[in-house]
């Protein structure tokens, strides 16, 4: 009898557990979260206009769109199992691959790197990168944006010491009280509110752009685990699809109106006016060819990329990109 | 020869009339129409269980404790002073050290001397934490005798310690400052009533009558010992308490 | 005492690093998300002087950060003592200081004093004294009145008397605030470093989450920890040796 009841006991145990593993996993073929890699704006707009038009349940997705930081990193949420897809910059998802983070590029956001560097015109003429010799030069050390100065430095066979690294802070008032000459900031962003600012003062500005000058870092890319692009492809398709959607519908001037009235949601504080300029410079970075599908992966970026963070001792050796550059059919 | 004896003794009086005291969280008075006079130099007493206000009094004279009702003249005696059992020195020197930084350099020899009389001569040069309670009670009651006082006030100043050494401290401190004003708050009858010159009498918390002022036998050095007049003193304290 | 402190860090850290190791292998999760033994073992190897040279950095900031403090909070705390106007003032003050969140004042820092020096140390300074001000102001407030009746009775108390005698009788408790706020002082320059500065072990992390490089991080952890261990041992011992020279004991 005891047996019996022991038996019985065990069974009812494992089966429980059975159902609490199925359920968990029918959720989570359902439920799908998106990791961004900032804060809800202009950056982001194409995943906020989809979620905010329902374009992922219109589709059968139920996605869950939360926003990102600086201590929340998509690739490592994406391992814990915390995220099915996520935004992560080019150099974070070849760091973690050299460190051997199961993820997959599919698709790229930004065509054109929105990190570049503000500068006073009247005060700077910047036509060759020899020009950078003996200026005040901010950047992010440890960030992306310092790699891509030293390779730019590099390509203009100038050493660190001819030029000054200053560190870059949340806070602009060095680049105001004219301290530094050359400010990282993300154009689409940061871009026109300083520009608006300081234009009160009437004083001009211009942007520094290292593609203009043959570097190409590549910037924010849709990605997601292997495991999920190997066993649910369709899943992935779906969203994608939807997701690279809403951002060519978030980018139609037709659609204006109601992204900036989107847009004022999450950052009533910015004008309108600015949010404007922010989509309009957004459009460029993002597609800046008609040509170009939106979400396109630049293989020859990434090539680069890899280049100098290789150079730089920032990577271990170049990988196989496509093992991780994995295109959707659709685009 | 002792602080205070250049002064007119005789001028100097404390006289408390129909004195009440309640303390503020209290409804009952601790105090109630207290009155005495203390008109000549010496040892007095309060005498009484705990609680019955003894302390009350002391710090009401010292002018501590204010909001009283009643009156209280302390008629020439400018400087009193307040001193209990529980007082400690500081501990990061010696106690020597201490007591000669409280007293001025021309007493230096009065305190030699009254350290030799309290039996204290072992052990001045100790800290305060490493002497007993007694010998701590002793040191404090130095500093205090040899401070510019009309009037001291000793709260149970030698408790702790023997008796025989008691009395040797008693009679000295008699002998030593024969015009300053002592009131002695004790526990200990027969000490009491042996060497006070007044008694005044504290019933307990429940009082039903106002303190009694008692005459005392006041023994000084070499004063003939009279047992049947302590007794008689003793059986009077017992009674009015 | 010291090395009783350095084995129980080590103990801690392994035990910590063994957490983290046993989550990696049953999650099966990659070097990106928590590093394996030989990364580990390797930033360690190439990183050893850099990371050792910045902590040294912080650490020297640190104590002297300490130190501002500590005399700031013995300044605050002995006027704040008194139940005057003055007193009652500067204990609002220094509450409401601390009320600020530091990360909403350092770049009010930033702007005023630069990235340099002086910004890490007032930020140190700041995280610091709150604790010792609290219990310099408790100690100070409270009266040692077996002790300081004779004097206030016959005139002889002077403020610096009251101060002595209140640090003496309350010296235990200051030696184990004060060696305790070590810790204090540490996170508040490597916070002070973290958000402006260009040197000091705060700022290697800093880097090192930008490149999100937890082996990196790992082994900031580790030369924070020994440091701090060390520091705080340092401080221990130096607290009986002033206990034994003052009270004898």
């Amino acid at each position: 009898m005891t047996m019996i009841l022991r038996f019985l006991s065990r069974s009812v145990l494992v089966c429980t557990l059975l159902l609490f593993l199925h359920s968990t996993y029918c959720s989570a073929n359902d439920n799908i979260t998106y990791r961004l890699k900032w804060l809800r704006n202009v950056s982001v707009v194409g995943a906020l206009y989809a979620e905010h038009n329902q374009l992922f349940s219109k589709a059968g997705l139920n996605v869950t769109v939360k926003p990102g930081g600086p201590e929340r990193d998509a690739i490592r949420e994406l391992e814990l199992g915390r995220a099915d897809f996520g935004v992560a910059s080019a150099d974070q998802v070849l760091r973690a691959r050299a460190k051997g983070a199961p993820i997959v590029v599919i698709a790229q956001l930004f065509q054109i790197n929105p990190l570049q560097w503000i500068y006073r015109p009247e005060k700077l003429q910047l036509g060759s990168l020899a020009d950078l010799k003996e200026k005040v030069i901010g950047v992010t050390f440890g960030g992306n944006d310092e790699s891509i100065m030293r390779t730019l430095l590099a390509e203009g066979n100038l050493d660190s010491s001819q030029v000054r690294l200053f560190s870059v802070r949340y806070d602009y008032t060095p680049f105001y009280r004219k301290r530094v000459q050359l400010w990282p900031v993300y154009r689409n962003a940061q871009g026109p509110i300083i520009t608006a600012q300081l234009a009160q003062e009437g004083e001009k500005t211009a942007y520094f752009n290292p593609a203009d000058f043959g570097v190409k870092f590549v910037a924010n890319s849709v990605v997601t685990h292997v495991r999920t692009l190997k066993e649910k492809p369709e899943l992935v398709q779906r969203f994608l699809g939807v997701l690279l959607s809403g951002w060519q519908q978030a980018l139609d001037p037709e659609n204006e109106k109601a992204v900036l009235s989107l847009l004022q949601h999450y950052e009533p504080n910015i004008p309108q006016t600015i949010q404007q300029e922010q989509l309009r410079i957004t459009r460029t970075l993002i597609q800046p060819d008609p040509t170009v599908a939106i979400g396109r992966i630049d293989h020859a970026g990434w090539d680069q990329t890899q280049e100098i963070m290789v150079s730089q001792k920032l990577l271990p050796h170049t990988f196989a990109l496509q093992e991780i550059l994995k295109p959707q059919k659709s685009l | 020869m002792a602080q205070g004896a250049t002064t007119t003794a005789e001028s100097m009086s404390l006289i408390c009339e129909k004195l009440t005291f309640t303390y503020p969280a209290k409804e009952a008075p601790i105090l109630a129409q207290v009155s005495f006079q203390l008109i000549t130099p010496g040892f007095h007493s309060f005498f009484g269980p705990s609680g019955a206000g003894k302390t009350t009094l002391a710090k009401i004279i010292t002018g501590e404790l204010h909001d009283y009702t009643g009156q209280l003249i302390t008629n020439g005696l400018d400087r009193i002073l307040y001193s209990h059992n529980k007082e400690r020195l500081p501990g990061w020197s010696s106690v020597d050290h201490h007591l000669s930084k409280v007293i001025t350099p021309s007493l230096l020899p009065e305190k030699d001397k009254l350290v030799d009389l309290f039996g204290l001569a072992d052990c001045v040069n100790a800290r305060f934490d490493q002497l007993s309670m007694g010998q701590q009670n002793r040191v404090n009651l130095i500093r205090y005798l040899l401070q510019d006082c009309d009037l001291l006030i000793m709260d149970e100043s030698l408790a702790n310690v023997d008796e025989l050494t008691r009395e040797t401290i008693i009679l000295s401190l008699k002998e030593m400052f024969p015009a300053r004003y002592f009131i002695y708050i004790s526990h200990n009858a027969r000490e009491v009533a042996k060497f006070c010159d007044s008694i005044l009498v504290f019933q307990g918390s429940n009082q039903v009558h106002a303190p009694r002022m008692l005459q005392g036998c006041n023994v000084r050095t070499n004063t003939e010992r009279n047992s049947a007049e302590l007794d008689a003193v003793l059986l009077e304290i017992m009674n009015a308490a | 005492m010291l090395l009783k402190r350095i084995l129980q860090f080590f103990l801690l850290y392994a035990l910590f690093i063994g957490c983290l190791l046993l989550l990696k292998y049953s999650l099966q999760l990659s070097d990106y998300v928590i590093p394996g033994p030989v990364g580990m073992l390797q930033t360690l190897t190439t990183k050893y002087r850099s990371y050792g040279l910045a902590t040294l950095n912080t650490m020297s900031i640190a104590v002297i950060g300490q130190v501002v403090s500590v005399i700031l909070a013995f300044t605050l705390g002995i006027i704040g003592r008194q139940s005057t106007w003055l007193g009652s003032f500067i204990k609002v003050a220094a509450y409401n200081i601390q009320a600020y969140p530091i990360v909403a004042l350092a770049p009010i820092l930033f702007i005023l004093l630069g990235d340099g020096f002086l910004t890490r140390l007032l930020i140190a300074a700041m995280i610091c004294y709150f604790p010792l001000l609290l219990s310099v102001l408790g100690i100070m407030s409270k009266p040692v009145t077996d002790i300081e009746h004779f004097y206030r009775a016959t005139g002889r108390m002077r403020w610096q008397l009251e101060v002595k005698i209140r640090t003496f009788e309350n010296l235990n408790q200051l030696t184990t605030v004060i060696a305790g706020s070590a810790t204090l002082a540490m996170a508040g320059t490597i916070v002070g470093e973290f958000i402006a500065a260009n040197a000091g072990i705060g700022y290697t992390i800093r880097i090192a989450l930008y490149q999100s490089d937890l082996a990196k991080i790992l082994i900031a952890l580790f030369f924070i920890g020994i440091t701090i261990a060390i520091y705080q041992a340092m401080l221990e011992l130096l607290g009986i040796a002033i206990r034994r020279a003052w009270t004898g004991k």
